[in-house]
């Protein structure tokens, strides 16, 4: 196997069995939330008077947080759910964390420094100061 | 109200469809999908736009994440041309988020359907730039942004090289830039960046498009989910539609010619560019 293959292989890997996971806890946290298993924090029979609100109308009247005040909340279904799906967002994080050291021992500098650098700007989205900007 | 009430799954069980059968397009076009579920679904559904943009991005993302093993698989994305383009998409992404939420929606969305309608256009007049044709430069020599694929629709492996690599960084970097002003991701532009300007072979272009999508929208992503635009119920039946759809599509590229793959790109992208033309001019609210 080519380290070409190698370094696609890994990450074809790592993409496949990460983002499984994340889908799989996305789907099984929204079947908690759709059956009612657990309390929502917005009840899924209030969504259709509250969905075609803007954002920040919507948190203004369902008293729902931003950033990271969702955190709080896991013990609902709906945040809950949100949790999973944030998991998404950090499949391709996780990749890059797996191919790194491989790009490394192959020697491959260049290309470690980029994933580095993309790591950074993946871990600053995730961290929220750039939403805070917003 | 309390019909609406009683019907609450309708909605999300109707997204969860339109999201497979974009789900297969997108991939065969490489575009992403939020592209279209954007205009679609801000169409035909009562979401408010928030909250399709911020499924869409997901939607997008997570169509892209599950293509991305088999197209990796079969060499139709490539790692190498994708880490460092997808870098300058990232950073450049962000910067333009910042400014289209201070510019007027009717000209971001004008400014959009002109830009997608061109760039459909071009790929329409111009001939398909096959594997390594054209000179490599020193940048693209450095990344080693070259590869081979075999093509199971023709049965011929491919040996490719990229061109012109510091336009595709500046390229990547402005279609980042803009997907950050219109908040559809930049899938949009990626195909004919890497295909008329690099000189990628069609199919790893449409194949690694999909993979920087996965890498950029993941940046993106996070900013929806922080400014609490992201409504579960709505988007998990989209994220598993396209999941699904994505899936199918991914296998239907490998099986596809590559002249098929260049009509549904123009056909996707005049369809989402006239869409977004029309509602920048009023025309289409």
């Amino acid at each position: 196997m080519s380290r070409e293959e190698l370094i696609q292989r890994t990450y074809a890997r790592w993409l496949e069995a990460a983002s499984g996971l994340a889908f799989g806890a996305a789907l099984l946290a929204f079947v908690v939330y759709a059956s009612g298993l657990l309390p929502a924090f917005v009840p899924l029979e209030e969504l259709p008077a509250l969905w075609h609100l803007s954002a920040d109308e919507y948190r203004a009247r369902s008293g729902a947080p931003a950033r990271w005040g969702w955190l709080e909340l896991l013990a609902f279904s709906d945040y809950l759910s949100l949790a999973c799906i944030a998991l998404i967002g950090l499949v391709t994080l996780l990749c890059y964390l797996a191919i790194l050291p491989l790009l490394l021992r192959l020697g491959e500098r260049l290309q470690a420094a980029l994933a580095t650098a993309q790591l950074l700007v993946l871990l600053l989205a995730a961290s929220g100061l750039l939403a805070g900007a917003h | 109200m309390d019909g609406v009430v009683a019907s609450w799954w309708a909605w999300p069980a109707a997204l969860f469809v339109v999201s497979f059968a974009i789900g297969v397009v997108a991939v065969v076009a490489g575009v992403g999908g939020g592209v279209l579920f954007v205009p679609i679904v801000a169409s035909f559904f009562p979401f408010h736009l928030d909250f399709v943009r911020g499924a869409g991005l997901l939607f997008a993302l997570a169509g892209t994440l599950a293509a991305g093993p088999t197209l990796l698989e079969n060499r139709m994305a490539s790692l190498r041309l994708a880490v460092p383009l997808a870098l300058s998409g990232s950073i450049a992404s962000f910067a333009g988020a910042l400014v289209g939420l201070a510019l007027p929606t009717d000209l971001v969305q004008l400014a959009l359907g002109a830009t997608v309608v061109a760039i459909a256009l071009l790929i329409w007049r111009t001939k398909d730039l096959t594997a390594g044709s054209g000179e490599t430069d020193a940048l693209g020599t450095i990344l080693r942004l070259r590869g081979r694929y075999q093509d199971p629709a023709d049965g011929l492996a491919i040996d490719w090289r990229t061109r012109r690599t510091v336009a595709g960084f500046a390229a990547f970097a402005g279609i980042g830039f803009f997907g950050g002003v219109f908040g559809l991701g930049a899938g949009f532009a990626n195909v004919p960046a890497l295909n008329l300007l690099m000189a990628a072979p069609l199919k790893v272009a449409v194949g690694t498009s999909g993979l920087i999508i996965s890498i950029v929208n993941s940046s993106a992503a996070w900013v929806y989910i922080h400014r609490g635009a992201l409504l579960p119920a709505l988007a998990v039946p989209a994220i598993l539609g396209v999941m699904l759809g994505s899936r199918l599509g991914a296998r239907l590229l490998t099986r596809t010619p590559a002249s098929v793959v260049r009509r549904m790109v123009i056909a996707v992208m005049l369809l989402a560019g006239g869409r977004a033309l029309l509602r920048g001019l009023g025309a289409w609210s």
